[in-house]
């Protein structure tokens, strides 16, 4: 919102006080300001002249030779504006004035010499109009400084509407000057209306209020004898300064006491209007707003009636069929308060934010429907003398808000604040934003509201320290420690493991982490041959294509992949992120949190790549659980990037953490061909909830140990975990360690068998064993093995 | 035989004295002091020495089988020396500027600045939680003083989701949760991803981190929020900051501020960074609004408290100078292994 130091000065003498330093105190208490524009600065020596001669230019047509009288010279112009008269007074910009920053020069236009130019609005800057040169009253002396005569010099500084959402009151500059009035600690000056009960003899208008919880109240009035059609240039460059274009005298009436007081009004032709209903739509109509648009509105939106024809969209847009023309003179006036969730859900329905609504949605103070009508008749007056009000202030109020009082004490203010106010200073600042109070025993402060603070802003005590200590002023509190007792804190697991996991995978194993979206990209998918089924989905999102929540981390993480591979013969990337279970249609999701692993090498085998992933997963199992991890059928995951053969799930106790795979080929070559690639997703957040084994000292044998090494002959199809399975069966009385030492296969020469090497440690922690024991473990595993077809080459 | 062995004395010390390698010096020791060598092959034959010479001889013998030995040994010590000395001397000169790989991955910049926070919030004694992404409407809005068709919801395009829930547009949407979870007093930072509905520019992206903090006690005053921000973003910041505050308009706190830091990069004399104004918009914060307080199971009457947010995103941002928000879920390793581990 825009506001105009001009405009403020109305209502409060800002005499003595900088502008700049004053839009800056207003930043520290009230709102954001985002910017600030000094307006005329540029415009120098303009200034009224009058037009003494008229003569037409030989060969063209709509040139005008003027002579214009600048009080202490006469000066020759060449002017093309069609509105060009003898005898009228105009903005002239002679020979090197400034127009809004463009140097006005001496020049010759159809080989005249032409030293000035009379000026347009739109030239000067006080409006869009470019149809003709401004005409200035007769009265004024010629040669005056067109500053003198057009309030061109302005500061405007706008707000940012955001940070006024809670503060109905201040959409207008009586409330901003209200505001101002208080942190420069002067008076504001009551505002000047019309006094309506002197119309009160005058025929009552025929209003009715059928949805009363919609409408709080409707105020109007009839004014006839509307002679003048445009406003005064005062308010033309006051609303142009503000945002808003000029269109008409009536137009711009209710778009100037909205700007002032945030009171929307609504002027329709009167001629139209016979009798006023407030209800809403029974069924779904088309409706042609005053934008020329032709709008379906929905059963239940609330309208103006006219009898029984809706004119207006309440609170949103007057209708075309009861607009004000260039032919009405007479006008029926709305000011009216409705209900500000209504009106929020029809704009936002309709997709039509107007002035009005965005008003009203922050829910007005009803008061000022008849303060606005008030003011309406007063500045309508001074615009066009001639009106004539033709009706009584006609009102329902049917919802007044409860007045609030708040009652709050010295010592809770002082303690909520931290600084030791006196009661007098407390009741200075309130008293300061028109709030009245009334002081009890104990220091204790009886507050009233004003009504225009009691809709909804100001309802609790919280509110007033609020209003003291931005009135005093933050940086004027001093900052205090406090003693709070401290305890320990408490450190969920799942954080420890999850970034001892990241830094593990960073550090020890260079992976990299990356951050992708929770959606999946459907384009990549296609291009990969991915495919994701049905997940819970966004239904509003911009890009309608990428709605679908994941379930799973692979397919993010072969994004990153995708991206990366033709810059890296071989990396890794990993992500901890949420996966989103969504089962039951409209019950809440269910929320996973995922590692999700992609290691990806051009040189390195995919076998050797998969116990890279692997053994990344048993650091972190191990470090942070001390677990041992199972690796069984991949039963759960039947993604098609998965290898339908090589492809693990990660298991303990009986529950799946995750998978372990290689990159389905018909994915991978999508990717690069040339590439290996290795995909694992585990669930990081139960494996935070497994119970960590404790460590256990295992004393250090004091008696020598004895190793040998067995090659064991299996079936290819034999995994190492059977031969496990069999040394656990075998149970050996000395058996203290058996390592992996080498798998060795040759189809020429096993065919489809393999060698398995390993080596055992056996040792007592009593004595040392002789060859009888030694020779009775050996022989008890062997015997084992051999009973399951495992055989030793010895 | 007396001569034999001064022959055998002057041969066996000719030759000590001339060779060159471990290997001929054992040769030496082998020919004369082996289990066949000369010397010791007259002291095994003594007995065929006559009796009146074999006690000299044997004297003799034995004397030049310990001088030899000796010899033998110093011989030794003193081609070792020698090949050691070659040796080193040999070495090849290893060029120690040829490039190592580290094989040192990379953090997520943001993981890097979440931690660094959180260790400093720790450290003050503050609980970190965590909280979901996807949200019910009452948790990111109602139970944060939003209402349903309050004008605030425009403040935040939301992603909707087909279920009625959202992906969550703050991290204040786990206050409600938390508060309950603890209750009064508390400290406690909740860290997360958050999600709006907006087109990508530099600036502007649709998933990113914030931190929220909030502390709740009996007595907390606006006075002591301003020395806690203070102290927090000193810490933050590794400087003593100057921090200011603002009125900002946030349903869940009353009063609501915006809060400033004085220009880190030009102490407030105006540069890029702060747009020549010479302060830094850093992070709304304000006194929990009763409201809030009251949905959370606490009585605004015995307690109040301050809540904060922290954009993480923009953190990094400023941390490592990063200009275009993009770089962060681009997953663009070219961008982020740059980012290291600390």
């Amino acid at each position: 919102m825009f506001i105009s130091i001009n405009w403020i000065k109305d209502f409060v003498d800002l005499e003595g006080i900088d502008v700049k330093d004053l839009i800056y105190k207003f930043t520290m208490s009230t709102a954001e300001v985002e910017g600030i524009v000094e307006y005329g600065k540029d415009t120098k020596d303009v200034v009224v002249g009058r037009i003494v001669s008229v003569e037409n230019v030989e060969n063209y047509k709509k040139l005008h030779k003027l002579l214009v009288d600048i009080g202490n010279e006469k000066i020759n112009c060449i002017c093309g504006a069609p509105n060009v008269k003898e005898g009228i007074n105009v903005a002239f910009a002679k020979d090197g004035s400034l127009v809004n920053g463009i140097k006005i020069k001496k020049t010759d236009i159809a080989d005249h010499e032409s030293n000035g130019m009379c000026l347009s609005e739109k030239e000067l800057g006080i409006s869009e109009d470019h149809s003709g040169i401004i005409i200035l009253d007769d009265n004024i002396k010629l040669g005056t400084d067109i500053k003198e005569v057009i309030p061109i010099e302005d500061v405007v500084y706008e707000i940012d509407n955001k940070s006024l959402t809670n503060r109905p009151d201040l959409w207008g500059h009586y409330g901003i000057a209200r505001e101002i009035a208080a942190i420069t600690k002067r008076d504001l000056k009551p505002l000047q209306v019309e006094d309506l009960e002197k119309y009160n003899e005058l025929k009552k208008l025929d209003i009715n209020i059928e949805d009363k919880d919609e409408c709080y109240r409707y105020s109007a009035i009839t004014i006839d004898n509307v002679t003048k059609k445009v406003s005064s240039y005062k308010m033309k460059t006051r609303l142009t300064y503000c945002g808003l274009r000029p269109i008409s005298l009536l137009v711009d009436m209710t778009n100037y006491i909205m700007l002032e007081l945030g009171q929307p009004m609504h002027a329709f032709d009167k001629d139209f209007i016979k009798s006023i209903n407030v209800k809403t739509l029974k069924d779904k109509e088309e409706f042609i707003t005053l934008d020329d648009t032709k709008r379906s509105l929905d059963a239940g939106t609330l309208m103006i009636y006219n009898e029984k024809n809706p004119v207006a969209i309440a609170g949103v847009m007057g209708g075309q069929n009861t607009q004000i023309t260039d032919n009405t003179t007479s006008l029926f006036l709305e000011s009216a308060n409705f209900n500000a969730v209504t009106v929020r859900k029809t704009a936002s329905k309709l997709a039509l934010r107007t002035d009005a609504s965005s008003r009203y949605e922050k829910t007005l103070d009803p008061e000022l429907t008849k303060l606005a009508v008030g003011r309406f008749v007063k500045v309508l007056k001074q615009e066009d003398s001639n009106i004539k009000v033709s009706s009584s202030f006609s009102d329902l109020y049917l919802n007044k808000y409860p007045n609030i009082i708040i009652e709050i004490s010295r010592e809770y203010i002082n303690k909520k604040i931290g600084v030791e106010f006196t009661l007098d200073k407390i009741v200075d600042i309130l008293t300061s934003l028109k709030f009245i109070v009334d002081v009890k025993e104990n220091d204790l402060l009886v507050i009233n509201v004003p009504t225009f603070r009691a809709t909804k802003d100001i309802s609790s005590k919280a509110d007033i320290i609020e209003e003291i200590s931005r009135i005093y002023g933050y940086d004027n509190i001093v900052p205090q420690t406090n003693l709070w007792k401290v305890e320990p804190v408490r450190k969920e697991e799942i954080r420890t493991l999850e970034y001892g996991t990241k830094k593990l995978l960073a550090e020890k194993f260079g992976l990299s982490e990356v951050h992708s979206y929770v959606w999946y990209d459907t384009k990549l998918n296609n291009e990969l041959g991915i495919n994701t089924h049905d997940n819970l989905k966004i239904v509003n999102g911009l890009n309608r294509l990428d709605s679908t929540l994941r379930y799973n981390m692979a397919p993010t993480m072969l994004y990153s992949v995708y991206k990366n591979i033709k810059n890296y013969d071989e990396f890794g990337v990993f992500e901890i992120g949420r996966v989103f279970e969504y089962t039951n249609k409209n019950e809440n999701c269910k929320e996973h949190k995922v590692l999700g692993i992609a290691l990806s090498s051009n040189f390195k085998s995919e076998e050797t790549l998969l116990f890279e992933a692997k053994k990344m997963v048993e650091n972190v199992a191990k470090i942070y659980k001390n677990i041992k991890l199972e690796y069984v059928e991949n039963l759960h995951y039947n993604d098609n990037f998965i290898h339908p053969v090589n492809s693990f799930a990660i298991k303990y106790d009986n529950t799946i953490l995750g998978y372990i795979s290689l990159l389905n080929p018909k994915v991978r070559d999508k990717i690069n061909p040339k590439s290996n690639i290795v995909i694992v997703e585990l669930r990081i957040d139960l494996l935070a909830d497994i119970k960590n084994v404790d460590v256990v000292f295992n004393e250090i044998s004091r008696y020598q140990t004895v190793d040998f090494d067995f090659s064991i002959v299996v079936d290819s199809n034999v995994k190492y975990k059977d031969i496990e399975n069999v040394i656990a069966k075998s149970n050996l009385s000395y058996l203290q360690k058996y390592t992996l030492i080498d798998v060795y296969e040759n189809k020429l020469k096993l065919k489809d068998k393999k060698n398995v090497t390993i080596r055992f440690t056996i040792g007592s922690y009593e004595n040392t064993l002789n060859k009888d024991q030694i020779d009775e473990e050996r022989n008890k595993l062997i015997d084992t093995l051999k009973q399951n077809n495992m055989i030793i080459n010895v | 035989m007396i001569d034999k062995i001064s022959s055998i004395e002057k041969e066996v010390k000719e030759k000590i004295a001339n060779a060159k390698t471990s290997v001929s010096i054992e040769e030496i020791r082998v020919e004369f002091l082996g289990k066949k060598g000369k010397i010791i092959d007259i002291l095994k034959n003594l007995k065929s020495v006559e009796e009146t010479k074999r006690k000299e001889v044997a004297t003799l013998a034995n004397k030049l089988r310990v001088d030899i030995e000796n010899k033998i040994e110093d011989k030794k010590e003193e081609i070792k020396e020698k090949e050691y000395e070659n040796k080193i001397n040999n070495a090849k000169k290893i060029d120690l500027t040829l490039p190592t790989n580290l094989n040192i991955g990379s953090l997520h910049p943001i993981t890097i600045v979440q931690k660094e926070l959180e260790e400093i919030f720790e450290s003050m004694g503050f609980t970190v939680e965590d909280g979901n992404e996807v949200e019910t409407e009452y948790n990111n809005f109602e139970a944060v003083n939003v209402p349903k068709h309050h004008p605030a919801r425009d403040m935040q395009d939301t992603f909707w989701l087909e279920n009625g829930q959202l992906l969550k547009t703050q991290t204040s949407a786990a206050q409600n949760k938390i508060m309950k979870k603890y209750g009064a007093p508390l400290k406690a930072i909740f860290p997360g991803r958050c999600f709006r509905n907006e087109e990508l520019d530099a600036s502007h992206e649709n998933t990113f981190f914030q931190m929220e903090g909030m502390m709740i006690d009996k007595d907390v005053s606006i006075a002591n929020l301003i020395y806690f921000m203070k102290t927090l973003l000193s810490e933050i910041f590794k400087k003593e900051v100057e921090v200011r505050l603002r009125p900002g308009y946030f349903p869940f706190v009353e009063p609501g501020f915006e809060l400033d830091i004085k220009c880190i990069y030009c102490d407030g004399k105006g540069c890029k960074v702060c747009k020549h104004g010479g302060w830094i918009e850093l992070c709304p914060c304000g006194m929990i609004h009763p409201n809030v307080l009251k949905m959370g199971g606490i009585d605004p009457e015995k307690y109040s408290g301050f809540a904060f947010g922290l954009g993480l995103s923009r953190l990094a941002m400023m941390k490592y100078g990063i200009n275009d928000l993009r770089i962060l879920n681009s997953g663009d390793l070219r961008a982020l292994k740059q980012m290291y581990i600390k």
